[in-house]
Formats: structure tokens, C-alpha cells, sequence
């Protein structure tokens, strides 16, 4: 159970990424955050996964705050948290098998994270990971010889193998061809539903939001706009939550000096 | 309408050739030409001694325990400077807070300005003549080079593999191990590979100030005028850094390429 009550982050200036968020996200829910750049995903995201600690307001992930606990309970936390990221953040020399097995360096004692360094520990284990996936017949290869594509997908192989209670995903199809993106949103929601493991990912592509998830939450310049059943989504939602900021680039331009961003600035000041 | 640049060449070799007349002038070199015929033939002699190395068997023996003791001696420190070097290199830079990085900056450029020459007369003083004294000397300066080389190295890695398994609940130790080692251990291997190659010849001349190996021999041999003795060692020294530079190569090329 995540539960946030009216939480707000803001970074150094009094620009708000989070405004009085209100939410709570069952186990098992498969959630997809959509909205304009800039809206405040991955924020939401990381406040979620107690990467970034809120400003002000409350987290709770199953009845605990994470800033309450010490170094070492928040270390066994985010243990059962896996996350996906839009670049894996892989080392490019790293063997597969080795960036498969990385997921589980929460769980490993230190000796056995060190041993599997020098001779992979569970070879069976990264194969099954990686098997589901296409992979299988490249793990000993190293991660700078696979494309972008496959890359994404060792990062999903880790995931799986890391086996976490709660996966947070910001944008891990954005940098994929529709095809491949379609896949590892379904692989994603599969892997979800078969462990009844709780799902966010934020995504730019609604349709695959609607299709494949849930629930579907629309963010706004970091204000929740709507949160409802993927089923009950209309398309006046999607029109209103991405109005005047249909190319995400150009939003990105516009929030900083054109006129549309004015009654914002005002607002927070 | 450029007379600017050529006027500037024209000035400048013209300061040079000043600078050469001077120093000519003030070593009294043309004096020396003058009345060093025999002193030059005297030079010529002596180089003859040198092109009949001695290659008994019993100094032949003597070299080959040098040569050994000299590689030991350039293994030994380097590996030695390498694992002090990550020592320092990791608070160096910034992993374990400010005042960390200070002190093992501060550790970092002591270590490095002084030069190994005069670290292994301050070892030998310290340790008493003999091998240990010149590994140890190497090792201290090597650290200091390496130890900054490895923070820099460490700096420059991206930091979003590590970040990322720390996010995952992973300890900061396998983190690292997972997210920032391979991104870095390739530039480690080369930079300790070259500096082995770089001591293997500064193992071969701490000899002199009484720090073991070959050194020690060729600073024997050549006191006692034995040239034929020091024509072997000179290239005993060839070798061993000749062989050295091709081990090294080698294994960058497995280690570092591949």
C-alpha cells in the first residue's frame, strides 16, 4: 500500500514539482502516470521509490515512512523496489550476466556479491531472466556489443530477477521503436500481474497506457488531474491534460518564457 | 602584408643562436676541444672497454640475481602503489566527505613531488640498504601518481550505474563494485601497466644510492673501473626493460582492449 498525503516537493527555487499530491495505490494495481514534460513524473517516481524526500507532506509505503527509518531499514526497503529508467544505467563493459545478477545485490550478503564477481553465482538464475526476453544465448556477452533495444531489455532481465514487490518505471519505452516498446510495456505489466506486484511507469505513449495498464493518472504541472480506471479514461481527458503542450519539446521551450507559463509563476508566488 | 610572423622567426633564432654562443662561452667549450685531444681520445678508450662485455658464467649469474632482484624490486612496488593508490584515490575523490578528500589530496601530492631518487635515500636511511628499501621508495612515489590518475579516473565515471543499485537497496560497497568498477578498472590496469614500465628503469638506477638490484651492481662496477662488467649490466637493463614493455603491452592488450 503507498498512501501520499498532500505532498509537495519543491527544488531551490519556488517552483513546485509536486503541489499537494493526494493518492494511494493498492497492491497489485498496475498504474500508468501520464501528462506533459515537465508535469512532474519522475518526481512522483522518485519521491515513491524514497530516492528524494518530499518537502512537505507524507509518504507512507505499507504503514512506514521511509525518512523515518535508519540508513540500514531504508537500505532493506528499497530492496523489495525495483526501478526501470528511460537509459539503463548499465556499464557498458559489464558483462550480461553480471548486470542481470546486479538486481539482487539488496538481497546478497556482501561475500556473495564479491564471489559472483569473480565466477557468477547463479548462471540458471540470469538464463530464466533472460530467456522470457530473447536474450538467453547472450549472456556472457558484454553490454556494449547489444543495441539500445536489447540494452533496455537486460535492464528489464534485472528487474526480473531482482523480483521487487513494487516497480517504478520512468519512461522505460520512450527510447524504443513501437514495436519493442509495446513489448517491454507488456512484459512489464505480465510480470506484474503474474508476482501481484504493484506497477507505476510513467509513459508518453497514452494509447499504451490506456491499453495495457490499470490506471491511468494524469499529471499536470505537478497537480494530479485525473485518476480513474484505464477503461474510463475519454478522450476529452487526454485533450484537456496535454492542451497547449502537445509537443513535448515545445513545452519544454514554453514553460520557460512564453506567455502560456505566466499564470503559473504567479500562482506560486 | 604579413611581415609579422617571419619577423617574429627572425628575432627568435636569433635569441637562440645568442643563447647557444653564450652557453659555448661560458662552459669553455671551445677551449676544452682545443686542448682535449688526447682527452678525447682518452674518451674513445674508454668506450672500447665497454664493447667487450663480460660473460663469464659466474658474473653472468650475478647479473641474472640482479635483474631478478630488479623486477621484484619494480613488481613488487608498483603492485603496491597500485593498491595504495586505490586506497587514497577513493577518498581523494570525495567518496567519504570533504575533510577525506582533503587529507588524501594533501597525502596524494606529498607523496608524488618528491621524486623516488630522493624517497630511497630517505628508505635507505630508514630501512637499511638492500631491495626492500628501493620497493618501498617506488611504491611511495608510484602511489602518489597513481592515487591521483585513479581519482580523476573515478571523477570522470558516470555516476547513474551505482546511484541506480544504491536505489535498489544495495550496499554501498557492491555498488560500487557493480555500478563504478568496470567503468573505471580498464584505466586503472593501463595506468598501473605504464608506471610499471616507467619503474622498471627507475628499479635498475635506485641501485645507486645503495637500493639493491642491478643499480647497485653497475654502481660497483663502474667505481671499480670494471667496464667490461658494466658493459653487461647496461645491457642486462636493455633487456629486462625490453622484456618488461612487452609484457606490459601484452597485457594491456588482454586486459584493457579486449
Amino acid at each position: 500500500m503507498i498512501s501520499l498525503a498532500a505532498l509537495s516537493v519543491a527544488y531551490g527555487d519556488s517552483r513546485r514539482a509536486l503541489d499537494g499530491v493526494d493518492l494511494s495505490i493498492a497492491p497489485g494495481e498496475r498504474v500508468a502516470l501520464i501528462g506533459p514534460s515537465g508535469a512532474g513524473k519522475t518526481t512522483l517516481l522518485r519521491v515513491i521509490g524514497a530516492n528524494l524526500r518530499p518537502t512537505r507532506g507524507q509518504l507512507q509505503l505499507d504503514g512506514l515512512d521511509p525518512w523515518a527509518l535508519s540508513a540500514r531499514q531504508l537500505q532493506g526497503l528499497r530492496a523489495h523496489i525495483g526501478k526501470m529508467y528511460q537509459a539503463p544505467p548499465i556499464p557498458p563493459r559489464q558483462r550480461v550476466i553480471t548486470a542481470v545478477l546486479a538486481g539482487r545485490l539488496g538481497q546478497w550478503p556482501l561475500w556473495r556479491a564479491v564471489a559472483s564477481l569473480v565466477y557468477p553465482l547463479d548462471i540458471d538464475g540470469a538464463r530464466a531472466a533472460l530467456a522470457p526476453l530473447g536474450l538467453a544465448e547472450r549472456l556472457f556477452d558484454r553490454c556494449d556489443q547489444l543495441s539500445g533495444g536489447q540494452l533496455q531489455r537486460v535492464a528489464l532481465a534485472r528487474l526480473f530477477y531482482q523480483q521487487p514487490q513494487l516497480v517504478l518505471a520512468d519512461e522505460p519505452v520512450s527510447a524504443l521503436d513501437p514495436t519493442l516498446a509495446r513489448s517491454v510495456a507488456v512484459a512489464l505489466n505480465e510480470d506484474a500481474k503474474r508476482r501481484e506486484a504493484t506497477l507505476i511507469a510513467s509513459l508518453h505513449a497514452v494509447e499504451l497506457a490506456l491499453s495495457e495498464f490499470s490506471r491511468v493518472i494524469g499529471l499536470r504541472e505537478g497537480r494530479i488531474v485525473f485518476d480513474r480506471p484505464a477503461a474510463q479514461v475519454r478522450s476529452a481527458d487526454i485533450d484537456a491534460l496535454y492542451a497547449g503542450a502537445s509537443n513535448p519539446a515545445a513545452s519544454a521551450e514554453s514553460s520557460l518564457d512564453a506567455p502560456s507559463a505566466k499564470p503559473r509563476l504567479t500562482r506560486c508566488a | 602584408m604579413s611581415p609579422v610572423i617571419p619577423r617574429r622567426g627572425l628575432t627568435l633564432s636569433v635569441l637562440v643562436l645568442a643563447a647557444v654562443l653564450a652557453s659555448v662561452w661560458r662552459l669553455d667549450l671551445i677551449a676544452a676541444f682545443a686542448e682535449g685531444q688526447d682527452s678525447l681520445g682518452e674518451l674513445f678508450g674508454f668506450l672500447q672497454r665497454f664493447a667487450a662485455p663480460d660473460t663469464s658464467p659466474a658474473f653472468l649469474s650475478k647479473v641474472g640475481q640482479g635483474a631478478i632482484e630488479t623486477l621484484a624490486i619494480s613488481l613488487i612496488g608498483t603492485l603496491l602503489a597500485v593498491l595504495a593508490g586505490v586506497a587514497l584515490a577513493l577518498p581523494a575523490s570525495g567518496r567519504f566527505g570533504r575533510l577525506g578528500q582533503t587529507a588524501s589530496r594533501f597525502m596524494l601530492n606529498l607523496l608524488r613531488s618528491v621524486p623516488e631518487l630522493v624517497w630511497a635515500t630517505l628508505t635507505v636511511l630508514a630501512a637499511g640498504l638492500g631491495p626492500f628499501a628501493g620497493t618501498l621508495a617506488l611504491a611511495l612515489h608510484t602511489t602518489g601518481v597513481l592515487g591521483r590518475l585513479y581519482a580523476e579516473a573515478l571523477e570522470n565515471a558516470p555516476p547513474a550505474p551505482e546511484t541506480a543499485l544504491r536505489g535498489a537497496g544495495s550496499g554501498a560497497v557492491a555498488a560500487f563494485l557493480y555500478g563504478t568498477l568496470p567503468a573505471v578498472a580498464p584505466q586503472w590496469v593501463a595506468y598501473g601497466l605504464y608506471r610499471w614500465e616507467m619503474n622498471i628503469r627507475m628499479a635498475a638506477i635506485l641501485g645507486f644510492v645503495g637500493a639493491g638490484g642491478l643499480g647497485a651492481q653497475l654502481y660497483y662496477a663502474l667505481s671499480l673501473f670494471h667496464e667490461a662488467r658494466a658493459a653487461t649490466l647496461i645491457v642486462a637493463m636493455l633487456l629486462l626493460s625490453l622484456l618488461v614493455d612487452a609484457l606490459s603491452g601484452w597485457l594491456r592488450r588482454r586486459l584493457v582492449v579486449a
